[in-house]
């Protein structure tokens, strides 16, 4: 019988979990590299909930997103860190509430 | 043949146009001689096709003699109609009958002539070229009215000659009472545009069609009254292009534009356009007694009216143009009483000495450097000579004096008058043929003899040979257009018969009866005297005379106030609420509600600024919270409601 069958809310818990500590940590740290780490862990989040999902439903659709989202956020993770290179140049700190000059 | 007939009505109706459009595209290039000449060869080239379409259908047997041509033709890939609105189709067809062919020959011949004229008359005009535009599409605008096949092509004429007639009043926008005169006659069109669009409205509701044959084939299965009610509705628009009472304002005033326009619009064609018109929709005034009657009553009204009021004016143009609107009464009177073809008679005869009486009048104005008081003329007999033998032969012919044409086409109508049992019009008509020869004689006294030259101006002789020639030949037709109809010879009745067939009431003219025309034409003779007392003769008889009736001069003088009454009545009210609205409604009504749409509109943007402050967790709280609120409402629908879901 091999590894038993991991059922499918278990997955989900571990997810919504995940989710959530990366939303909590988007919400209360002000260092934007933390900030884009804690934005990884909710892609991953979703990731894992999409692969949990293909595999209940035996539907290869959700781990062909798991690949998109993965180069999607690769992409993001690339433009979000040369923005924060590029504070950190004219800036002594990298403080996200310091830097509001685009405010209304 | 059938090509021919065809095609000649088309290529006449669109050549005035074509003209037009030649004008206006190489007008600038040429010299403004070329705009004349096109213009001239236009309208000839029309007349001429008139006339041999005529001379083609005139020889036909006599019930083929009515043509309903429809266009585009049959063998075109176009379906056979113009407009196509569900059950209603409406065809572009013309309806060549001889009443269309009678007026089709008026509008081109006379319309001719006076182009010719204006060559000489508009020499020194500023927009030379665009006047002889104008006078193209007016005189395609008239064809097509005539020409037209149903009511909706009819209208369609119908406002173009109110436009052209609007362009040409106010050709000389220089002066503001060329322009308000324009502005009047224009808004005084529309009142009866709008009575002919209800009495198309009328057409619509009880025939389902507006073509001409189906209408007046199907005439009686609409009751009386609906065809009475049609009828008033487009006597309205009659009597606002015929001038008629009450919408005769405008006409007056109309003769601001430049003579050769009196002379074409406001003389010979467009205002008789309502004679037309009664004439064309006679199967409907037939079987309407009320809506003939009041035809006949407010022509003879007009007539009597408009008579008294030329008596005392002093424009010369002032003075034809309220003789035109008398005269047009008498059209207006004849086709009231069913007298179709006396009307088109006198019809054509006043299109003749009238056109020539403005084009004498023409001269005389344009050799005097613009004056049109008479009372600043005076013994220019012997100055113009053309002017005033010309002048002479249209005063006779409008007089009705024997054998002038006037004599014929009045002595018509009156006959008809008594043959239909309406002796107080008659009487009516009789008094104003006196008035007529009283103020005509009178106007000719004052212009060419009554002393010396009084003006300021010296004047010219005539010399141009466009306005000479023109004038000449109107003269000639002013002494034998009445010939068409003589004692057992009448070419009016027969010719237009064919297009009366359904009429059954087309009364042969030129049956003399000796008494009542003795005495048309002692009253004419009576008007002509009294005008010479006054005028040559006894000048202390008339002062005392003129001192005796001042309020009754004043009265008439200023053509019974209607202009003042008019002006309290519409004017002052439309202008006092005008002024009203823009002062208080316009800035608190209109402008608080725009202005409280901006407000709005910063308010919310305002209250939103508040939301955007630059601190990027703030916005991904904004996200989170979006996010939790589109999941509940997933949730929501998933569940049918959370209380379900926690059930």
């Amino acid at each position: 019988m091999g590894i038993a069958q991991v059922p499918l809310a278990d997955y989900l818990t571990v997810s919504a979990a995940i989710f959530v500590i990366g939303v909590i940590g988007f919400l209360l740290r002000r260092n934007p590299i933390i900030m884009l780490m804690a934005i990884e862990l909710m892609w991953n989040a979703g990731n894992l909930a999409f692969a949990a999902f293909a595999r209940h439903f035996i539907d290869m659709s959700g781990q062909v997103f798991v690949f998109i989202v993965i180069t999607v956020a690769a992409a993001e993770a690339a433009i979000a860190l040369a923005i924060v290179v590029m504070v950190f140049r004219r800036r002594p700190d990298a403080d996200v509430d310091e830097i509001s000059v685009m405010r209304g | 043949m059938e090509g021919y007939l065809r095609t000649a009505p088309f290529t006449i109706l669109f050549l005035p146009l074509f003209g037009m459009i030649v004008i206006a595209l190489v007008g600038p290039r040429v010299h403004r001689i070329g705009a004349a000449v096109i213009g001239n060869l236009s309208i000839l080239g029309a007349f001429v096709l008139t006339a041999m379409l005529a001379w083609t259908v005139w020889r036909l047997p006599p019930d083929a003699q009515v043509l309903t041509v429809k266009y585009p033709p049959a063998w075109a890939a176009h379906p056979q109609f113009w407009a196509h609105i569900p059950p209603l189709t409406i065809s572009f067809e013309l309806r060549i009958d001889s009443l269309a062919l009678v007026w089709m020959l008026i509008i081109t011949g006379v319309g001719f002539l006076i182009h010719l004229y204006s060559v000489g008359y508009m020499a020194d005009a500023k927009g030379y070229r665009t006047f002889f535009a104008y006078m193209n599409l007016f005189v395609f605008t008239m064809l097509l009215l005539v020409m037209a096949g149903n009511f909706l092509w009819l209208l369609v004429g119908w406002g173009g000659v109110g436009l052209a007639s609007y362009l040409l009043i106010g050709f000389d926008a220089d002066r503001p009472a060329a322009v308000l005169a324009a502005r009047k006659a224009l808004i005084m069109n529309v009142i009866g545009d709008v009575g002919i669009m209800i009495a198309l409205f009328l057409l619509y509701a009880h025939f389902g069609s507006l073509s001409y044959k189906e209408v007046f084939g199907n005439v009686t299965s609409a009751s009386q009254s609906a065809l009475n009610w049609i009828g008033i509705w487009l006597l309205l628009g009659a009597v606002a292009k015929s001038a008629q009472l009450p919408l005769q304002t405008w006409l007056p005033d109309a003769m601001e534009g430049p003579t050769p326009v009196s002379a074409l619009i406001h003389a010979a064609t467009m205002v008789t356009a309502g004679v037309y018109l009664i004439a064309r929709a006679h199967p409907i005034y037939d079987h309407a007694p009320i809506a003939a009657t009041t035809v006949a009553v407010i022509g003879c009204a007009t007539a009597f009216f408009a008579a008294t009021i030329g008596t005392v004016q002093y424009d010369i143009k002032r003075v034809l143009a309220y003789s035109t609107m008398s005269q047009i009464g008498y059209m207006v009177l004849a086709v009231g009483v069913g007298a179709y073809a006396a009307g088109t008679f006198h019809f054509i005869t006043h299109a003749f000495f009238k056109a020539l009486l403005f084009m004498a009048a023409g001269i005389i104005i344009h050799n005097l450097g613009g004056e049109q008081d008479i009372r600043k003329m005076g013994g220019l007999a012997r100055r113009m000579p053309l002017a005033f033998w010309t002048f002479l032969i249209g005063t006779l012919a409008i007089s009705g004096i024997y054998p002038f044409a006037g004599f014929f086409s009045k002595d018509a109508i009156f006959d008809q008058l008594l043959a239909s049992h309406h002796p107080v019009l008659w009487a009516f008509a009789v008094a104003t043929a006196l008035l007529t020869a009283y103020y005509m004689f009178r106007l000719l006294f004052l212009t060419f003899f009554t002393g010396e030259y009084r003006g300021e101006h010296e004047p010219h002789a005539d010399r141009s040979f466009t306005m000479m020639i023109p004038t000449v030949i109107l003269a000639l037709l002013s002494v034998v257009g009445g010939w068409l109809v003589l004692p057992g010879h009448d070419a009016i009745s027969s010719t237009l018969a064919p297009a009366f067939a359904d009429s059954g009431k087309l009364p042969r003219m030129g049956e003399i009866n000796w008494f009542f025309t003795s005495i048309a034409t002692l009253v004419a003779v009576l008007g002509f005297g009294a005008a010479y007392v006054l005028y040559q003769r006894g000048a202390e008889i008339r002062v005392r005379l003129s001192t005796a009736l001042r309020p009754l001069r004043a009265l008439l003088f200023n053509a019974y106030y209607f202009d003042t009454i008019y002006h309290w009545l519409f004017e002052v009210p439309a202008l006092t609420l005008a002024s009203d609205v823009a002062r208080y409604i316009d800035p608190e009504g209109v402008g608080g509600v725009t202005a409280g749409v901006a407000r709005a509109a910063t308010g919310v943007g305002d209250a939103m600024r508040g939301w955007e402050t630059g601190y990027l967790r703030r916005y991904g709280l904004s996200m989170v919270i979006g996010m939790v609120l589109v999941l509940a409402f997933y949730l929501y629908l998933a569940h049918g409601g959370i209380a379900a879901g926690m059930k």
